[in-house]
């Protein structure tokens, strides 16, 4: 919190020009974003058309568009979103509940938290792809082996960025509370729990991508629909429109969702500096 | 006056992969209810450690340590407010730890605050307070336990000179005002004298007692000390022994 320095009636004309010229600045650099992908999109639009490249791999904007409304207009376009969205949504809760949980009872304690740092760094260096036949063979093939996968590359991920978050509690701060004679639940509750909510939201952050990969990866596996079942269906098919068509549908979804997680970040996340 | 805390032949040694850290080593000392006891050292001799087991945080490896039922307010270096709190509910927390959450408590928290500055403060979050406000909310904080002795870690190091200075005739007034015992450790000789009835000086670590001064000046006041004849002459005496 600030104090609010004068009302605004009463800045002074230097800090009025640098509040303009600081609006300035970001309408500048809002409109460069925006102009860039109009003329990528732009560029890559007229390559297609006048056949500079061969639109048929490239695909174009205008081929995109058309791909999506052909899905729409069939009814399936929501059918592989849904999918995908509720496996990626489902794999992301189940994966920071648990990562959360297992890193508070490795902070409880330090002997399960030797013991288990070994298997934590390997797991943790493993590349769960390679997983991808056992996963097959212990889920099937439906929804339950992607949300699987999604959980398995989020898991291990939690737990280390949540751990890192809990183990980093100010000493002094442990010390004071020691001396105010608190228990480990206070301590837990009290300080542990709160300062560690920047790394709460920053494991957030980082599971949103997470929970992205592991659901494309596992219907790059197994899938019978989703968009990661069209990107692969597309590219066997030689569809490239349905391809680029999927990666769009992706980008904006991956987008929207780090969204929220920020806007969770400016709710919850306002005084500790 | 009746001693509130004795050490008796107090040694502490720390055990680490490393190897033996001995802290302090038979420290014999008592401080007396009502006394602002300063205790002078080195940095990194001991005297943190020194004052973890005045507060029963660490068990001595040898030795006891001896008080007559009287209970204990930390103040560290640094005021540790907790950054997404309220100084409210900063002066709450000693209330909730302790279980004494009571309406009384916290009425008795907050007249504590009003009286010495704090109330504008109340709701606003320590990011907004000056490091010299925030010392003083860390003292009430302290004080909201009302505790018989207060047991301060370098409690001004953490700011600049002028800030220190004044924070430190602040601090000083507000305990001698609720006559609190207090026991004071730091590496400022001049900081000590400036406040002490007592005053001990450790050796480098191990920690032992060198030397015991009584301290008296006319005036009752760490700024008004520090203009005193007198004051140069005691920062001669102790600069020497903690160089010798
Ligand atoms: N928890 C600990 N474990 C091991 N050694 C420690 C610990 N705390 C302090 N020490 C060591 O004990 C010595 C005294 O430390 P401390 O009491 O903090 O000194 P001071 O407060 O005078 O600077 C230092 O050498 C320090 O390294
Ligand atoms: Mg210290």
């Amino acid at each position: 919190m600030k104090y609010p320095m004068t009302r605004l009636g009463e800045y002074t004309q230097e800090h009025l020009d640098y509040l303009k010229r600081q609006k300035k600045k970001n309408a500048t650099i809002t409109v460069a974003r925006v102009a860039i992908l109009l003329v990528l999109l732009l560029i890559w639009e007229l390559a297609a058309r006048f056949e500079w490249v061969n639109p048929f791999i490239t695909s174009s904007p205008s081929r995109i568009i058309k791909t999506i409304g052909g899905l729409y207009a069939d009814g399936t376009l929501f059918y592989h979103v849904g999918t995908t969205l509720s496996e990626t949504l489902i794999g992301f809760f189940i994966a920071v509940a648990v990562g959360y949980s297992v890193a508070l009872l490795l902070w409880w304690s330090e002997i399960f938290r030797k013991v288990s740092e070994p298997y934590l760094v390997v797991l943790n260096a493993l590349p769960k792809i390679a997983l991808g036949p056992l996963i097959i063979i212990w889920c099937g093939t439906g929804s339950e082996a992607i949300i699987f996968m999604t959980v398995l590359i989020g898991l291990i991920v939690a737990i280390l960025n949540m751990l890192g978050g809990f183990m980093s509690t100010d000493e002094n701060k442990l010390l004071l509370l020691k001396s105010m004679g608190a228990s480990k639940w206070q301590i837990l509750t009290k300080l542990v729990l709160p300062s560690a909510l920047p790394e709460f939201i920053s494991m957030l952050k980082i599971n949103v991508g997470m929970a992205w990969i592991g659901s494309i990866m596992g219907e790059y596996i197994v899938s019978k629909a989703g968009i990661g079942y069209l990107i692969v269906y597309g590219g066997q098919v030689f569809k490239l429109d349905l391809v680029m068509s999927a990666v769009l549908i992706l980008c904006v979804l991956a987008a929207a969702m780090y969204a929220l997680v920020s806007l969770l970040e400016k709710l919850v996340v306002k005084n500790t500096q | 006056m009746k001693e509130v805390l004795r050490f008796e032949n107090v040694s502490m040694r720390y055990h680490t992969k490393q190897g033996e850290t001995v802290a302090v080593q038979d420290l014999n000392f008592s401080i007396r209810e009502g006394e602002f006891t300063a205790i002078i050292g080195p940095s990194g001799c001991g005297k943190t450690t020194l004052l973890s087991l005045a507060a029963g945080l660490l068990a001595p490896s040898n030795g006891r340590i001896l008080s007559s039922g009287v209970s204990f307010g930390y103040m560290l270096q640094r005021d540790e407010l907790f950054p997404w709190r309220t100084i409210e509910k900063n002066l709450y927390l000693p209330l909730e730890i302790k279980g004494t959450n009571t309406p009384k408590n916290r009425e008795r928290a907050l007249a504590l605050a009003e009286k010495y500055g704090l109330k504008q403060f109340l709701k606003s979050y320590p990011s907004a307070l000056s490091g010299g406000m925030r010392q003083r909310a860390a003292l009430i904080r302290t004080l909201a336990l009302n505790p018989d002795v207060l047991l301060l870690d370098e409690p001004f190091s953490a700011l600049d000179y002028q800030t220190r200075l004044n924070v430190c005739n602040d601090v000083y007034k507000i305990i001698r005002e609720e006559n609190k015992t207090a026991l004071l450790i730091t590496h400022d000789i001049s900081e000590a004298i400036s406040v002490a009835d007592k005053i001990f000086v450790l050796s480098k670590r191990p920690a032992k007692i060198l030397s015991e001064h009584v301290v008296s000046f006319p005036e009752d006041e760490p700024l008004k000390r520090r203009e005193n004849k007198e004051f140069s002459k005691w920062f001669e005496i102790l600069w020497e022994e903690l160089n010798s």
